[in-house]
């Protein structure tokens, strides 16, 4: 991944896939982006795993034992070893 | 221009001045019992207010049927981080009655057609830690500014656009309408009212902030935008009226390029952001020290979040703020790659303490003037809002009902009507920008996140000085221009006030930090801090906090 305090970082052009998706249905449909919105969202929503309760709560509970041990290693001075990649 | 203005006179039940969230809520809900409602609203009410572009969630569910002590049980629990320092700046019966009532409300929204649920046909309750246990929904409110501005229009109200609150009228101490300006067409309006309900939201524009051209964009345009220029606060203020907690700030990190403060976003629905230095260190520091220790700037990173996260906030994006899109891509930020560079720990709003003091029943501290949404003191976030506009609402019958024909003084009105014309005899005046400009550099010297004695007093002379030397040379050519006029004048006054605020408290507590104080003072406690006008002269009272009402309960269907 480019360094993130260069400029290239921030020259990286990307799409969000539901912003993709808004655009496509408002000029398919000539239509205001947020009418393409009221129709495109609900379908993404379903690919959304909303409702599964034990992913997103392995997911926290995992976020959150990363978070106390950072806060324990920092408590005792040792310097944080996570860098992001 | 000037020979062309139109004038006209309105009479009514109710004035709603606002027509956010909770301005529509408080308008629709009384002309359903039968009043004769006008609102009014200086931009276009389909898009107008903090909400305009669509709010992510409704926070704050208690169980049902929390009583009084159980909510003071919990509250308790929630620590000294609730509502920006807690017990010590609210009136808690009427803290009580805006959030035990959000189911109630949330049904009359829902009768509004406001949509509550999500796709599955149920309730979304996010997972967040943010809020120390209270249940939030998420919800899909793109569209909940014309959803509710049609509700308001289908109940027969007469909404009036592109116009703006001048002042109140009073006769013997009760509030008795308002004057107006249409910011189009310049024509001045008096519009008498047995009740005048103030929904204006809170104030922020003596902050600057964070876009990425700060010398073209002096108007955020998210969370509290271009209108937050504290019109209602400053209204009340002149009449008469008691402000309080104006020394109290909300205070958070803002986003470099103001890339949207979405629910979803950096708490990326109950998965903590990692806090990154500038060389890629997560670290658990506070922004402060990270400073002194020279590792700022220092960013917030969702990069390792599953993608399922991502595209969740990929749909609080559309729900609260579809430009985010735009601007995130004009600037090449990908959540999922980049980010977020946080700024200082800076003041961004006087919001939730600070505002219009009231009682139990949202009636300020003149007769006849009611206080909805983020114009009232103590009162925070869209679910609020709506509560307290419906509240209001609700209860207004009775008391119009009462109400003998409002009486205005044609010599106030006249005043009145100087004040909003006379930048337009001024040539080679100040330019409303510049004046304004002027003011949040005040604020960004004099009283920032850290404050001290010189500082604000120094503050005070030259926030003074600015108002004497150029309120009084502001030049307008249109309308419009008239309006950003009014603003600045609001803008000045509310300035003082929390400037004068900072001052009185010689403490430090919750979010208010004085380095010449850092302890806090036991002989605060329990006490709130009002300032009125009288005389012409700003008067500041310690009042104690209003013992919580144990009688109360949630509203009923």
């Amino acid at each position: 991944m480019v360094d993130y305090t260069s400029s290239e970082h921030y020259e990286e052009k990307f799409e969000f896939p539901l912003w993709k998706l808004i655009q496509q249905r408002a000029k398919e449909k000539d239509i205001s982006y947020i009418q393409a919105t009221e129709e495109v969202l609900p379908d993404y929503v379903k690919t959304i795993r909303y409702t599964d309760k034990e992913f997103v709560t392995q997911e926290i509970e995992k976020r959150h034992r990363e978070l106390e041990s950072l806060t324990e290693r920092q408590k005792s001075g040792v310097q944080s070893n996570y860098k992001l990649q | 221009m000037l020979n062309n203005i139109q004038e006209s006179v309105l009479e009514t039940d109710v004035v709603v001045v606002g027509g956010g969230i909770a301005g529509c809520c408080a308008a629709a809900k009384a002309a359903e019992s039968g009043l004769k409602v006008i609102m009014i609203e200086k931009s276009k009410s389909d898009r107008s207010g903090s909400s305009g572009q669509g709010i992510d969630h409704y926070s704050g569910f208690f169980p049902a049927g929390t009583t009084p002590q159980q909510f003071l049980d919990i509250w308790k629990n929630m620590g000294p981080g609730a509502f920006f320092g807690g017990a010590d700046f609210i009136n808690f019966s009427r803290l009580y009655r805006t959030i035990v009532n959000r189911r109630w409300a949330s049904d009359e929204l829902e009768r509004f057609g406001v949509p509550m649920k999500w796709e599955h046909g149920d309730y979304e309750v996010a997972d967040i830690y943010y809020h120390g246990g209270w249940t939030t929904l998420r919800v899909h409110w793109y569209n909940v500014k014309p959803i509710l501005a049609k509700a308001v229009r289908d109940r027969g109200v007469k909404v009036l656009e592109r116009t703006m609150a001048v002042d109140l009228l009073t006769n013997n101490n009760k509030v008795t309408g308002i004057t107006a300006l249409n910011t189009r067409t310049g024509e001045f309006s008096v519009i008498k009212a047995k009740a005048t309900v103030l929904g204006t939201a809170a104030f922020s524009r003596c902050f600057n902030p964070e876009t990425p051209q700060p010398w073209k964009y002096k108007y955020r345009y998210h969370w509290c935008p271009a209108s937050v220029s504290g019109d209602g606060w400053a209204m009340t203020y002149r009449a008469g009226g008691e402000i309080g907690n104006m020394e109290q700030t909300e205070r958070g990190y803002r986003f470099r390029d103001d890339l949207t403060m979405s629910y979803g976003n950096v708490r990326g629905d109950g998965i903590e952001a990692a806090r990154l230095t500038w060389d890629g260190t997560e670290t658990r520091r506070a922004g402060a020290e990270l400073e002194r220790q020279g590792k700022d700037p220092f960013y917030y990173s969702l990069t390792r979040i599953p993608d399922d996260f991502q595209k969740r906030i990929e749909v609080a994006f559309a729900d609260e703020r579809l430009v985010s899109f735009k601007i995130a891509q004009d600037r090449g930020f990908n959540p999922r790659t980049h980010h977020y560079e946080m700024m200082e720990n800076r003041p961004n709003q006087l919001n939730t303490p600070p505002g219009i003091t009231a009682d139990v029943h949202f009636q300020s501290t003149l007769s006849g003037l009611y206080a909805v949404g983020d114009c009232l003191s103590g009162t925070h976030n869209v679910a609020a809002a709506a509560v307290s506009g419906l509240i209001v609402g609700k209860e207004l019958y009775d008391t119009v009902k009462k109400t003998s024909s409002p009486v205005v003084k044609q010599a106030k009105i006249e005043e009145q009507k100087q004040t909003v014309y006379s930048p337009m005899s001024v040539k080679d005046g100040t330019n409303y920008v510049e004046l304004e400009c002027a003011i949040r550099y005040a604020v960004d010297r004099y009283i920032s996140s850290y404050k001290g004695e010189g500082k604000l007093r120094e503050g005070i002379r030259r926030v003074g000085s600015l108002k004497r030397e150029f309120l009084p040379k502001l030049s307008a050519e249109n309308p419009h221009e008239l309006m950003r006029c009014l603003e600045v004048r609001n803008i000045i006054e509310m300035t003082e006030l929390h400037f004068q605020a900072s001052l009185d408290r010689k403490e430090s507590r919750g979010n208010f930090t004085r380095l010449d104080y850092p302890n806090q003072d036991a002989k605060y406690d329990g006490l709130l801090l009002n300032q009125t006008l009288v005389n012409g002269k700003s008067v500041i009272e310690w009042k104690k906090a209003e013992p919580m009402d144990m009688s109360l309960r949630e509203e009923s269907k």
